[in-house]
């Protein structure tokens, strides 16, 4: 039989054809479950900006005004002169290739669009068509394009398929970062009133009530005190978590999805159980209640409104310095923006430990710590009774979240911690973490159940990590500091690598942190179990 | 489609060059006022580029952070990938300008089964960009001989490393050979890598060629049909003198070379070759992660709307009071 | 099934992951054809892991688990990118042509292979509508797990 059989090299001899036709034709299909819905008039109006109305990206018409192209033309120009960085990344990438399968989007898709060059080149072909000499004179043949309508949905559907997670800018010869040309991008759009309603319902929210669920102050206030009861149930000690307190040391600001989600809310019952084993002289703000900016999915104008009442709620109550929770991208915000938006910060003071005595000096300007940076202390100085046995049930990965990771640089604090409160932790392959971690697919302002599919193709990257080390190393439980991970991965592992769940970095720290006068504590915050007093038990 | 008729382009100015340096006519214009208009084009157009790059603002605080922040003292620090300090940014810019090191970080890839193709593929995308620019550099040296009388002695020190083969008369200079590979392995893998040939455009190609043709008409002169040095070097010193003259019998292949050089000085700040001026510029890279230490400045902040605390109090003030949350004003 | 030696069988495998790649857009084929590191390219990797499983099925015992998790692999990916139902699981089908190209000998029992290929097309039909079902699942579950603390909320508002 095989005899008659051609040659093994003339078998797997196959032919592959690029496509002839190019990506310069802009089309795009709006398939069910690949996009988020459009922004809701009301929203739009609240915050006063461009061109409320009902649309759907799948509309035909998406009743732009008649002078849209030209109200694009001039926010371009403006930016260009405003942004070294959008002038720059217009100009100097010289389509090398290196980024091409650093997106997550593109290796889960496989849609060439996503390949951050051609993302970007999806503007830069407008730029070039439009400001520059070469494009104005050769057009097409400079590598110009015509903005038309079409060009205008495709930025809408590929540049919300853009989670500004940076991966891409960490392997660019010249770091160009498509997260900025995204931002502006989006910036370009909303002036026009093209924008989804999940980023704008969350901000509107935040800027009236303070947190993205427009809970009001009572609700938050309840929020908070079914925590303390939960907590005194969980381990006997009834805890102060003082709200809008006055002359208190610190402010602490959390993403709001802290006090409203799970599995977030483990982790704000380990902020609790924390901070009243060191005595934490600390407030939370029901005006300043949400430290996640949705503007930065939006605007930098829309970020800088939003994360204005951190600073301006720390000078009324105050406080010495202020306090972050485990967030992503607040921390963006919080870590590269918010001084240079809302500072100087000369009212607060230079953050010093209140248990350890240890300054904060690489805080000294923004006066604003990250909570990982604070327990990482107090770990190292031992001021925590840690029994990591409590976390056995656990078998832990730890996720980098794209903003910590590559717009800050938080990489070891957290793994510091986590090594002190569990005994059984595994690192995920080496490309997949720290400067190189994959983003969980749905940041940015993409997290909406409607857009689930495209979610799900950009979280399959993560998944695949999270699947190795499942199978390899019987992992159960994936870390995080980010809310929008720990709101969207279970999701995404649910279908990918069904068996592992999502939890933070301070929900372990509380399982493990034996509390002076605690009860004889047998579950964990999650009410399960602790597995050593199970096994106690069952001797 | 645009690979031929970038080609093609190139391919048509070579010949014209050829042809009007055969028949003599044109030597002024190729000689004399197209190198002039050449380096006026270049010097004007790139400094006007890296002026409007330089001058436009940098309103907010981005450096791409690859590695340990600096933060609790006992952490180690990673401080060339997250630089905090003017010095950590300047070496870490000195390893993207000199070695290309985010390049070089694409090849890292681990947990490989099989034959490592791919790996191996990245890994010569750095090595030629590498090896393109750097043989770009010591050419450019080089070619001071022609400009500069006597001959600095770090010239002819220069060219006597890079000939050290020895194993030809005229000398084979290892550059001559680097460069014509780097730019062929480069061009190829624009056509054949299909991630990379699709988003190629046209300028693109036109950029490859026309370098390639500057290279390769520079070592058809050198080592296959020899011009007369001396009257190059008259050319070269005359147009660095403003005393510039056009003797007879340079060659029409010195005029190919020459006028796809001035080309391409032409072209340089209206492409992506203004590349280079740019890396310097880059605030992913050129910033220190020091924004919580420091405060940047925007220079065109300006005050925008926002939702007061006082605001805020007054719309919820029953809902405050009733949860007995404190208040500003009873 | 005798006689199929194991280059053959690959030589199946390899036209068979061919094809498969061949329904990415034209570029994007190569590079999940050349990535093999398994996190770079995951969709590459699920290929070059279940295709030969698959393959090895055809010829052997056609194991309903093997088959099942195999085809999970691959068809758990198609089902939530741009594919209609059609194009995500057709790509059983492929292995007909292949087969008529590679196995040119006239007693090779093209009939039998070709009720399995069947059984293997349901069997991917299957896993596609459990997968499309489980995006729904998930999208609900995430839903609830949102609601739960909003109803909570609303109810003490309520209260209170």
């Amino acid at each position: 039989m095989s005899e008659a059989l051609p040659k093994h090299e003339e078998l797997v001899q196959i032919r592959y054809d690029v496509p002839r036709n190019g990506w310069r034709s802009a089309h795009v299909d709006f398939r069910k479950g690949t996009y988020s819905y459009s922004a809701a008039p009301k929203n739009v109006q609240y915050l006063g900006m461009a061109n409320p109305r009902h649309w759907r990206p799948t509309d035909k018409d998406w009743k732009l005004p008649p002078d849209w192209k030209q109200i694009i033309l001039r926010g371009m120009k403006e930016r260009l002169e405003k942004f070294r960085s959008f002038r720059l990344f217009m100009d100097i990438c010289v389509r090398c290739g290196a980024c091409a399968d650093k997106c997550h989007f593109y290796l889960g898709s496989a849609d060439p669009k996503n390949m951050p060059v051609l993302r970007a080149e999806l503007v830069r072909s407008v730029y070039r068509r439009y400001f520059t000499a070469s494009g104005r004179l050769f057009r097409g043949l400079a590598g110009g394009r015509e903005l038309t309508e079409d060009v205008l949905k495709e930025w809408f559907y590929y540049f919300y398929q853009c989670t500004e997670c940076r991966r891409c800018s960490v392997f660019c010869p010249f770091g160009i970062d498509t997260a900025e040309v995204t931002m502006i991008v989006r910036e370009l759009l909303n002036l026009v009133g093209v924008n989804t309603n999940w980023v704008l319902e969350p901000a509107a929210n935040c800027f009236r009530t303070g947190n993205h669920l427009g809970v009001q102050p009572h609700g938050f206030k309840d929020s908070i005190d079914f925590a303390v009861d939960e907590l005194e149930e969980l381990t006997g000690i009834r805890v102060e978590a003082p709200i809008n307190k006055k002359g208190a040391e610190i402010l602490f600001v959390v993403p709001s999805a802290d006090y409203f989600a799970t599995p977030h809310y483990y982790t704000l019952l380990g902020y609790l159980a924390l901070f009243h084993e060191i005595g934490l002289d600390y407030t939370f703000s029901a005006y300043a209640s949400e430290g996640g900016n949705f503007g930065l999915f939006n605007s930098h104008e829309l970020m800088k409104r939003l994360n204005n009442k951190i600073y301006a709620e720390a000078k009324r109550l105050g406080v010495k310095w202020i306090l972050g929770g485990e967030c992503g991208h607040m921390w963006r915000v919080l870590h590269q923006y918010m001084d240079t938006m809302n500072g100087p910060a000369d009212f607060l003071e230079e953050p010093v430990s209140p248990v350890t005595g240890t300054r904060f000096e690489n805080a000294r300007s923004t006066k604003m710590v990250h909570i990982c940076e604070l327990t990482a202390d107090l770990i190292h100085n031992g001021k925590l009774k840690l029994d990591p046995s409590h976390n056995d049930h656990w078998r832990v990965t730890f996720h980098d979240s794209c903003n910590p990771a590559r717009g800050m640089g938080l990489l070891e604090e957290p793994r510091y911690i986590l090594r002190n409160v569990v005994n059984h932790f595994f690192e995920m392959p080496e490309n997949t973490i720290r400067e190189q971690t994959f983003c969980c697919g749905s940041g940015a302002g993409l997290g909406t159940d409607e857009n689930i599919e495209m979610r799900l193709r950009g979280g399959l990257p993560r998944a695949n990590a999270v699947k190795y080390v499942r199978d390899k190393h019987g992992v159960n439980l994936l870390t995080c500091i980010c809310a929008i991970d720990k709101a969207t991965l279970p999701t995404l592992l649910e279908y990918w690598t069904p068996g592992v769940e999502v939890g933070g970095v301070h929900e372990l720290v509380a399982n493990a942190l034996v509390m002076k006068g605690e009860k004889d504590r047998t579950t964990d915050l999650r009410g399960e179990p602790f597995p050593a007093k199970e096994a106690a038990v069952h001797a | 489609m645009s690979v031929f008729s970038s080609l093609i382009l190139v391919l048509v100015f070579a010949a014209l060059a050829y042809a009007g340096g055969l028949a003599g006519s044109s030597r002024w214009f190729m000689g004399v006022i197209l190198p002039y208009t050449a380096i006026l084009v270049f010097l004007g157009g790139l400094s006007y580029r890296v002026l409007r790059w330089a001058k436009s603002p940098v309103p907010f605080h981005i450096p791409t952070t690859c590695g340990q922040q600096k933060s609790l003292p006992w952490l180690k620090w990673s401080w060339l990938e997250n630089p905090q300090s003017k010095g950590g940014v300047l070496l870490r810019m000195a390893l993207e300008v000199l070695l290309f090191r985010s390049l070089f970080r694409n090849s890292r890839a681990q947990f490989l089964d099989g034959p490592r193709l791919r790996y191996g593929e990245e890994k010569f995308l750095w090595l030629s960009a590498l090896a393109f620019h750097w043989s770009l550099l010591i050419i450019l040296i080089r070619h001071l001989r022609f400009f500069v009388s006597p001959v600095p002695r770090f010239v002819m020190g220069l060219e006597a490393v890079d000939g050290f083969f020895q194993v030809s008369a005229p000398q084979l200079l290892v550059t001559d050979v680097v460069i014509l590979a780097a730019l062929l392995f480069l061009l190829q893998r624009r056509l054949r890598n299909p991630q990379v040939r699709y988003i190629s455009l046209f300028t693109d190609y036109f950029a490859l060629f026309l370098l390639l043709g500057i290279a390769f008409s520079g070592v058809l002169m050198r080592y296959f049909f020899r011009v007369d040095l001396e009257r190059v070097k008259e050319v070269a010193l005359g147009l660095v003198t403003f005393s510039p003259t056009v003797p007879a019998g340079v060659g029409p292949l010195f005029f190919v070379h020459l006028t796809l050089v001035s080309l391409l000085l032409i072209y340089f700040p209206f492409s992506k070759l203004v590349h280079m001026g740019g890396i310097f510029l880059s605030p992913t890279r050129n910033l220190a992660n020091d924004s919580r230490v420091k405060r940047h400045v925007n220079p065109w902040d300006y005050p925008v709307k926002v939702h007061t605390y006082a605001e805020w109090e007054e719309e919820f003030h029953d809902k405050i009071k009733a949860a007995g949350l404190p208040l500003e004003r009873e | 099934m005798p006689g199929i030696s194991p280059q053959t069988q690959q030589a199946i495998s390899e036209r068979w992951r061919a094809a498969i790649i061949q329904t990415y857009p034209g570029l994007t084929a190569e590079f999940l054809r050349q990535e093999k590191d398994p996190f770079r390219n995951p969709v590459g990797a699920a290929l070059r892991e279940g295709i030969p499983c698959l393959v090895a099925e055809l010829f052997g015992a056609m194991d309903p688990g093997k088959v099942s998790q195999a085809l999970e692999g691959i068809v758990r990916i198609r089902a939530i990118q741009d594919f209609s139902p059609k194009q995500a699981v057709g790509f059983v089908f492929e292995l007909r042509d292949i087969l008529r190209d590679v196995l040119r000998a006239p007693e090779a029992p093209l009939g039998e292979l070709h009720k399995r290929i069947d059984e293997m097309a349901l069997v991917a039909f299957d896993v596609f509508m459990r997968c499309r079902e489980q995006v729904y699942e998930v999208r609900l579950s995430e839903a609830r797990r949102a609601e739960g603390f909003r109803k909570r909320m609303v109810s003490r508002d309520a209260g209170g």
